[in-house]
């Protein structure tokens, strides 16, 4: 996997090099606009991180001209702005996902490998969550490798609590998930599929944490 | 210096005092001639009464006398307008009727009428003198009449006179103040309105006055003032973009030192660099904290980064939106976050990103003050004029005496021992005022916490 760091400010751009070297990327660095856009017209990368403020050329000319030449690497916008229309110029101009300065070097890690897995058409079908492993296709969970009774309801609770690990889920999104647009929606029932996942995954150490008054948030497992 | 008056006032002093000044005048003037010719008048009536006994004066066998019956006589001496007094002497002084002690004409002057004045029984009188031949064509001599009357008749008929020729005037002026006094109100009216718009307006408000409607007279003023307005609203602004600069400069080096700090707490293997770092990586904290606050500060003061425009909003929507971004922090401080909102009925009229960053702002204190293991909850309630939005938290609360300190810059309330950098509650109370709302910080329920009230006006 290859990516393209362009960053003008030397110690943030060599801070990014070596965490994602060290997590076995091979990492170019380019340090302004023109540079930038010079390497990519010759070498192909799998995702490039690009700050909008560079000198020579600055980020969105960068991005314009690569999407103009028809490349669909996937780009993270890194941004020291948080105004709006930052945001919205970016994405539209075909950044794929944006961080604003400064960013948890995990939460960078992230993005990166998201950014990556979608490059890669038809990602893997399985979702992971420590101990726990849901396969979207077979529709199938698994706990260290056993497989684990599920009803069709309770996979889909589980399936999108997963997909949005570590954020919160609130009723009207599981109900929805769970019954097409004219059924009538039971928050009762929400809770009841909750409550039963929560028995039959809590001795394993996965926790589904009730948020009061906003949902459910299927907690981070260390290692995720 | 001298003191500056009123406009109003000054008019009318302007108008008063010549016009009081003139009438003055006019009253000297007027009495002067209401004396002259009430005397006129009155000299002539004299006259009258003493052609009328003249008439009358009949000389018979060399004896002269008025022929007048008594009652005639009697008549002159009570009138209705003050008592006449006469006497009529003979060609050799001798004396014929009336009063013996009406003196003699103060000079020998042969003028057939003569008018003066003299003092009578301690009065002031004046005195008709007319010679009239006692007997017409017969050369025996003139009689001498002399016809006087008190001199105050004709002082309270002169008065009288310019009373009446004085209160129309007296009048006039009054009513001429009362048309200046009106007329100026209705003049400065503009300037009234002015003066309210100016004074209703909010601080940050640095739009140009309205000058359509203001007199001519006034709008070269208005004119100065809007230009410095402008002139005023662009130094703002250049400040406020200064501020925005200089934060979104440190953001990009704060990045990379903050990178680079986890990078190394990750490699180091040696435990008193971990100590190093973990250090580092809190200062680190600290500072973003710091720049972004300070940028939002900016923000809320000025709309410069992206401008300040009010849209309808459903507050419950925005808050639980915002709440839920908070729920992994609050989480990883083991803190229990939760929210609690009607789906509908919290309408306002707001700039939503200032919202959710005064949102941002309570929560980001509440969460950081509050024990691990402690409660923190977002409320949403619609009264009848306002939306409250409340952040109640279970932590070591504020003492009621610091309460209204904590919204001034850079104060930290004493022996939290957490790192903060007190712009928090300054922004929210910046946006809280800027969308019209009223903040306020009170103790939790059971004596446990803060809660923080904020209540913005409903959008109909």
């Amino acid at each position: 996997m290859r990516i393209l760091i362009v960053e003008d400010d030397p110690v943030l751009a060599d801070g990014l090099t070596r965490s994602l070297r060290a997590a076995d990327y091979a990492v170019d660095c380019a340090n302004d606009g023109a540079a930038a856009d010079h390497v990519l017209a010759a070498q192909h990368y799998d995702l490039m991180i690009l700050d909008l403020g560079l000198p020579k050329l600055d980020g969105f000319e960068v991005l314009r001209r690569l999407r103009r030449r028809g490349s669909r690497v996937p780009v993270l916008v890194l941004t020291a702005r948080d105004a709006l229309d930052d945001r919205v110029k970016g994405l539209d101009l075909g950044a794929d996902d944006y961080l604003t300065k400064p960013f948890d070097l995990p939460e960078l890690e992230a993005r990166v490998r998201a950014l990556i897995r979608r490059g890669q058409s038809g990602g893997a079908s399985v979702l992971t969550h420590g101990a726990l492993a849901l396969d979207t296709a077979g529709r199938r969970a698994t706990l260290n490798g056993e497989p684990i009774e599920l009803s069709a309801r309770e996979l889909g609770v589980l399936e999108v609590l997963m997909l949005r690990s570590g954020r919160v889920v609130n009723k009207e999104q599981l109900a929805e998930q769970l019954y097409g647009w004219d059924e009538e929606v039971g928050a009762n029932a929400i809770e009841v599929y909750v409550h039963r996942l929560r028995r039959k995954l809590e001795p394993a150490g996965v926790t589904i944490r009730t948020i009061r008054g906003l949902g459910y948030l299927l907690e981070k497992s260390p290692h995720a | 210096m001298r003191k500056s008056g009123t406009l109003r006032r000054q008019l009318i002093l302007w108008l008063v005092t010549p016009l009081l000044l003139l009438w003055l005048i006019s009253t000297v003037v007027d009495y002067d001639i209401a004396k002259r010719f009430v005397n006129l008048a009155y000299d002539r009536a004299l006259l009258e009464v003493a052609l009328d006994i003249g008439r009358n004066i009949k000389n018979v066998n060399q004896q002269t006398y008025v022929d007048l019956p008594d009652v005639a006589l009697q008549m002159l001496q009570s009138r209705e307008s003050g008592r006449l007094y006469y006497l009529v002497t003979g060609p050799d002084g001798e004396y014929i009727s009336g009063e013996p002690q009406l003196a003699d004409p103060p000079d020998d002057s042969s003028d057939r009428i003569r008018y003066y004045d003299e003092e009578f029984q301690g009065r002031e009188i004046r005195v008709v003198a007319l010679r009239v031949p006692v007997q017409p064509g017969s050369g025996k001599g003139v009689a001498l009449i002399r016809v006087g009357e008190r001199v105050t008749v004709r002082t309270e008929s002169a008065g009288q006179l310019l009373l009446r020729l004085v209160l129309p005037q007296a009048v006039l002026i009054f009513f001429a103040v009362l048309a200046v006094w009106y007329g100026v109100g209705r003049g400065l009216a503009p300037l009234a309105s002015l003066k309210r718009e100016i004074e209703h307006r909010s601080h940050r408000d640095l739009s140009p006055l309205p000058q359509e409607q203001a007199p001519q007279e006034v709008q070269p003023l208005i004119r100065a003032m809007n230009d410095l307005l402008e002139r005023l609203s662009l130094a703002i602004a250049a400040q406020q973009r200064f501020i925005a600069d200089a934060a979104h400069q440190l953001r990009t080096p704060v990045a990379g030192l903050k990178t680079q700090t986890e990078l190394a707490l990750r490699q180091s293997q040696s435990d008193a660099a971990q100590v190093t770092l973990r250090q580092l990586q809190v200062a680190t904290e600290h500072t973003i904290r710091l720049i972004n606050q300070l940028l939002s500060l900016a923000r809320a003061e000025h709309g410069v980064t992206h401008g300040y425009a009010t849209q309808p909003l459903d507050l419950s929507a925005l808050a639980r939106e915002t709440t839920t971004d908070w729920v992994p922090r609050a989480l990883a401080r083991d803190i229990d976050l939760g929210f609690d909102a009607p789906s509908d009925g919290a309408r306002i009229e707001g700039d939503p990103f200032l919202i959710k960053e005064m949102l941002g702002n309570l929560l980001d204190n509440a969460v950081r003050y509050t024990q691990p293991g402690g409660q923190v909850t977002v409320r949403v309630a619609p009264q009848a004029r306002d939306v409250i939005l409340s952040v109640e938290d279970s932590g070591p609360g504020i003492p009621e005496a610091e309460r209204e300190r904590v919204f001034e810059r850079f104060y930290r309330a004493l022996g939290t021992g957490v790192e903060g950098c007190g712009l928090g509650l300054a922004i929210v109370r910046e946006i809280v005022l800027r969308h019209g709302g009223r903040v306020s910080l009170e103790g939790g329920g059971d004596g446990i916490g803060t809660v923080v009230r904020v209540s913005l006006p409903r959008a109909a």
